[in-house]
C-alpha cells in the first residue's frame, strides 16, 4: 500500500519550475532516502507534502487521499522533523511537546501520556522540566523529533536530522530512526551524509532539477552504473600526493584523496584491469600502501555520476 | 475555536514569561499618567504675586483699595518701594505692581474721570490683566461716589459710609476650573495611544520571532489553519489593550483623580474601536516586514512620527498648519478629536464623522494585513 504517492507534481516561480511533474510513490514501512543536491526541489517537495506551500499542478495522495482536499486529514497524519530546529527556547521539553501535540487535537491525560511517551522515546525524559536554552545540540535535534512524533503520524519526513550534532546523539537519532519504522512509521528521510542514507533507507530516490533521475533499492541503484568499479587505498599517508599522475593512467576517470582517513579512492572502467599501474604509481610517489580494496561503485558515486555533483559538497 | 485557544494559551504564556514585555505593557500607562501629571499639574490654582506701592499713607481710601486687593483670591501682595518695584516684576519676582500716587485718595474724592492707579508690568502680563479685572470697577465705584457726592452736594465720607455699610453686593462665587484636569487627561490619553500602538506591534512581532524560530511553521504543518494561528494573536492583542486601558483608565480616575470629562462609558468605546486600529496596523508592520529588526524600525519610525504629528505627546494647536494637515490623516488624530469632542458634550450625530474614520481606518489596515498575509508564503526557512 502506498502510504504518499506523488502525480505530476510541479511547482513555479514564474517560469522556473523547482519541481517539474515529480511522480514517486512511498509504500508503507519504507525509510524513504530522498536524495538530491541544494536547488534540486527537495525542500519545496516536502514543503507540498506539508501543505505549506500551495501546488502549482499534480496530485499529493497520502493514504489514499487527495491532500487538497483532505488537508486536516493529511497534516494530522504527516509529522515533520525540520533540519533547522523548531522549538520555543521559553517553553520547557514537556512543554513544547505537549503544545505541538495539543495542535493535532489531543487533550488531557492522552496528551500529557503521548508527549511523555515522545520525550522518553527520544531520550530527555530527564529532562523534561529543562528548557532547550540549556540543551546540547544534539539534546535540541531530538526535542525536535519528540515534537514531531507525538501524535504518533503515519508518514514521518525527516529533513537532515543529524546535521551538526555530536556522534552519541547521531546514533541515537539513527536508532530512533529505525525504531519508529519497526513501530509502523513510514519514513522519508533525507541527508547530505550518504552512508546514512545507505544504511537506514530501503528505497531511494535521486532528485535533480525537479526531477526524479533514479528510483530504487540500494542495489538497484548501484546496478546503474555498471561501467565502473571502486578502488580503494588506505596508505601510510596521502599528504603531497600529486593525483594527475594517477588520472593520467588510461582507464582512470576520478581520484579522490582523502587526508583524515589517509585514503585514495580511484574509480576506474569496470572492463580494464589497472591495478597494478596505480599501485606502481603510488609507490613511485613514495607512498606507503597499507592495503588496497576493490568494490562495485558506492552510493556517492551514483549519485556522483547522475548529478555531477557530489552530495556533501552540493 | 479549540485550536484558537490553545494558541492564545500559547501567546499569552510567552508573553507572561517575558518580563519586559509585560513591563511594557502593564507599567508604562501608568508612566503616561505620571508623565502627564508632572508636566500639567502645576496649572492649576496659581497666585498672583503683586507689589502695591503705597505713596497715600494712611489715608482711608488708599487703605481700602490695600485691603480690597488683599481679599482677592489667589492674590499675594507685599509693600514695596515705587524704585525696587519695577526691577521685581523685571526679575519675574512679582506679577505686577500698583502704584497708588500721593494725592490718590483725594484724587479719588475729586471726582476724576483718568484712572489713578498705575499698575506695572511685562507686556501682555496675564496677572496685570487679571488684577485690573478687579481694580476697574472697583475704583470705578469710588470715582462714581466722588463724582456723585460733588453734584449733589454730599460729603464724599457720608456717601463713602453708606456704600461700605450697604447690605446688597455682588457675591462672587468660583468655579472650580477643568481645563488643567482635561488636559491632564488628553494627554494620559495621547500616551496611552503611543503605548497601546508600540505593545499591538510588539505582540504582533511574536508572528515573526515565530517566524524567524520556525514555530510558526511547525504550527503551520499541523491542522491549525493559519487563519486560527493570526485570530488567537489578535485576541491576545486586544485583551493586552484593554488591560492597558483598564489601569490607565483605574490609576487616572483613582489614582490620581485626574476626570477625563467625559462618560467613561463613551471613552471605553471610542479607545475600543482604536484599539482595533492599533491591532490592524501592527498586523500590517508585521506583514511587511521582513524580520523583527524589520519590525522595529517600522514600529519606530511609523509609530513616533505620526504619534507626534497627530498631538498625541505635544498639544497639536501650536504646531503650524501644514502639520495639523498631514494630521488630519492620522486615526490617532481622529480619536484625539472625538474625546475632545465628547468632553465639549457633542452630541451623537456630530461624532458620526469620526468614528466612521476611526472604523474605515481599523477595515483599510486590516484588510492590507489580510492581503499582504496572503501572499506570504515563503515556507524556506523550515525545510
Amino acid at each position: 500500500m502506498n502510504v504518499l504517492q506523488l502525480k505530476k507534481l510541479t511547482k513555479k516561480y514564474g517560469e522556473f519550475a523547482a519541481v517539474d511533474q515529480l511522480t514517486l510513490a512511498v509504500q508503507e514501512g519504507e525509510i524513504f532516502g530522498l536524495l538530491g543536491a541544494n536547488g534540486a526541489g527537495k525542500s519545496t517537495t516536502i514543503n507540498m507534502i506539508a501543505s505549506l506551500i500551495p501546488i502549482t499542478k499534480g496530485e499529493i495522495e497520502l493514504l489514499g487521499k487527495n491532500i487538497a482536499k483532505n488537508g486536516k486529514f493529511a497534516k494530522s497524519n504527516i509529522g515533520i522533523v525540520p533540519q533547522e530546529l523548531a522549538i520555543y527556547e521559553d517553553m520547557t521539553a514537556y512543554e513544547n511537546v505537549r503544545f505541538f501535540a495539543g495542535l493535532y487535537g489531543l487533550r488531557g491525560p492522552e496528551l500529557k501520556r503521548r508527549a511523555e511517551e515522545a520525550l522518553a522515546f527520544t531520550g530527555l525524559s530527564d529532562k523534561h522540566r529543562s528548557y532547550p536554552r540549556d540543551f546540547s545540540g544534539g539534546m535540541k535535534r531530538r526535542l525536535n523529533i519528540a515534537c514531531a512524533i507525538a501524535h504518533r503520524p503515519k508518514l514521518i519526513i525527516m529533513d537532515e536530522p543529524t546535521v551538526g550534532i555530536d556522534p552519541h546523539s547521531r546514533n541515537y537519532i539513527l536508532n530512533s530512526v529505525r525504531k519508529l519504522n519497526e513501530m509502523g512509521s513510514t519514513i522519508i528521510y533525507t541527508s547530505h551524509y550518504m552512508e546514512e542514507v545507505e544504511e537506514l533507507c530501503t528505497r531511494i530516490a535521486i532528485l535533480d532539477h525537479g526531477k526524479v533521475i533514479a528510483e530504487g533499492t540500494k542495489a538497484q541503484l548501484k546496478s546503474i552504473i555498471t561501467d565502473q568499479k571502486e578502488i580503494r587505498i588506505d596508505v601510510r599517508s596521502a599528504t603531497g600526493l600529486d593525483t594527475r599522475k594517477l588520472s593520467e593512467i588510461a582507464g582512470v576517470r576520478t581520484v579522490t584523496v582523502n587526508d583524515e582517513q589517509n585514503s585514495v579512492s580511484i574509480s576506474t572502467d569496470a572492463e580494464v584491469n589497472i591495478l597494478n599501474r596505480i599501485i606502481q604509481g603510488l609507490m613511485a610517489a613514495d607512498i606507503e600502501i597499507r592495503s588496497v580494496e576493490e568494490s562495485q561503485p558506492s552510493l556517492e558515486t551514483v549519485f556522483l555520476t547522475l548529478t555531477g555533483r557530489s552530495l556533501r559538497d552540493s | 475555536m479549540r485550536d484558537t485557544i490553545w494558541l492564545i494559551q500559547r501567546t499569552t504564556l510567552a508573553m507572561l514569561r517575558s518580563y519586559k514585555s509585560l513591563l511594557l505593557y502593564l507599567l508604562t500607562p501608568v508612566i503616561g499618567i505620571g508623565l502627564a501629571f508632572l508636566i500639567y499639574s502645576g496649572q492649576g490654582d496659581v497666585s498672583v504675586r503683586i507689589g502695591i506701592v503705597n505713596q497715600d499713607g494712611e489715608q482711608a481710601v488708599a487703605s481700602d483699595v490695600v485691603h480690597f486687593l488683599d481679599s482677592i483670591r489667589n492674590v499675594e501682595w507685599s509693600d514695596v518701594q515705587e524704585e525696587e518695584a519695577r526691577e521685581l516684576v523685571l526679575a519675574g519676582e512679582l506679577d505686577a505692581a500698583a502704584i497708588l500716587p500721593s494725592g490718590f485718595s483725594a484724587w479719588v474724592k475729586g471726582g476724576k474721570e483718568e484712572f489713578p492707579i498705575e499698575l506695572v508690568a511685562l507686556e501682555g502680563s496675564m496677572a496685570a490683566s487679571y488684577i485690573r479685572s478687579y481694580l476697574d470697577p472697583y475704583i470705578g465705584n469710588l470715582m462714581a461716589i466722588g463724582r456723585t457726592a460733588q453734584s449733589g452736594g454730599e460729603s464724599f465720607d457720608a456717601v463713602y459710609a453708606k456704600y461700605k455699610a450697604a447690605e446688597f453686593g455682588l457675591l462672587t462665587e468660583d468655579v472650580a476650573d477643568t481645563s488643567a484636569q482635561r488636559d491632564m487627561a488628553n494627554r494620559a490619553i495621547g500616551y496611552l495611544i503611543i503605548f497601546m500602538m508600540f505593545s499591538a506591534v510588539n505582540l504582533s512581532a511574536f508572528m515573526i520571532k515565530e517566524k524567524e524560530n520556525r514555530t510558526y511553521f511547525r504550527v503551520l504543518a499541523s491542522p491549525v489553519s493559519a487563519k486560527a494561528y493570526v485570530a488567537s494573536n489578535v485576541t491576545v492583542n486586544m485583551l493586552v489593550l484593554l488591560v492597558q486601558m483598564a489601569i490607565m483608565l483605574v490609576v487616572m480616575i483613582a489614582g490620581f483623580g485626574i476626570k477625563p470629562g467625559l462618560p467613561l462609558w463613551q471613552l471605553v468605546a471610542v479607545l475600543l474601536i482604536f484599539a482595533w486600529v492599533a491591532v490592524a496596523l501592527s498586523l500590517v508592520i508585521v506583514a511587511f516586514a521582513s524580520n523583527s529588526m524589520a519590525a522595529s524600525a517600522m514600529q519606530n519610525s511609523l509609530i513616533i512620527t505620526s504619534c507626534l504629528l497627530a498631538g498625541c505627546m505635544f498639544p497639536i494647536d501650536g504646531m503650524p498648519q501644514a502639520m495639523r494637515t498631514i494630521a488630519d490623516f492620522l486615526p490617532q488624530r481622529w480619536l484625539l478629536d472625538t474625546v475632545s469632542k465628547l468632553q465639549q458634550g457633542a452630541a451623537a450625530a456630530d461624532l458620526t464623522m469620526n468614528v466612521l474614520t476611526l472604523l474605515a481606518f481599523a477595515a483599510m489596515f486590516s484588510m492590507l494585513a489580510i492581503y499582504k498575509f496572503g501572499r506570504n508564503r515563503d515556507a524556506r526557512t523550515y525545510v
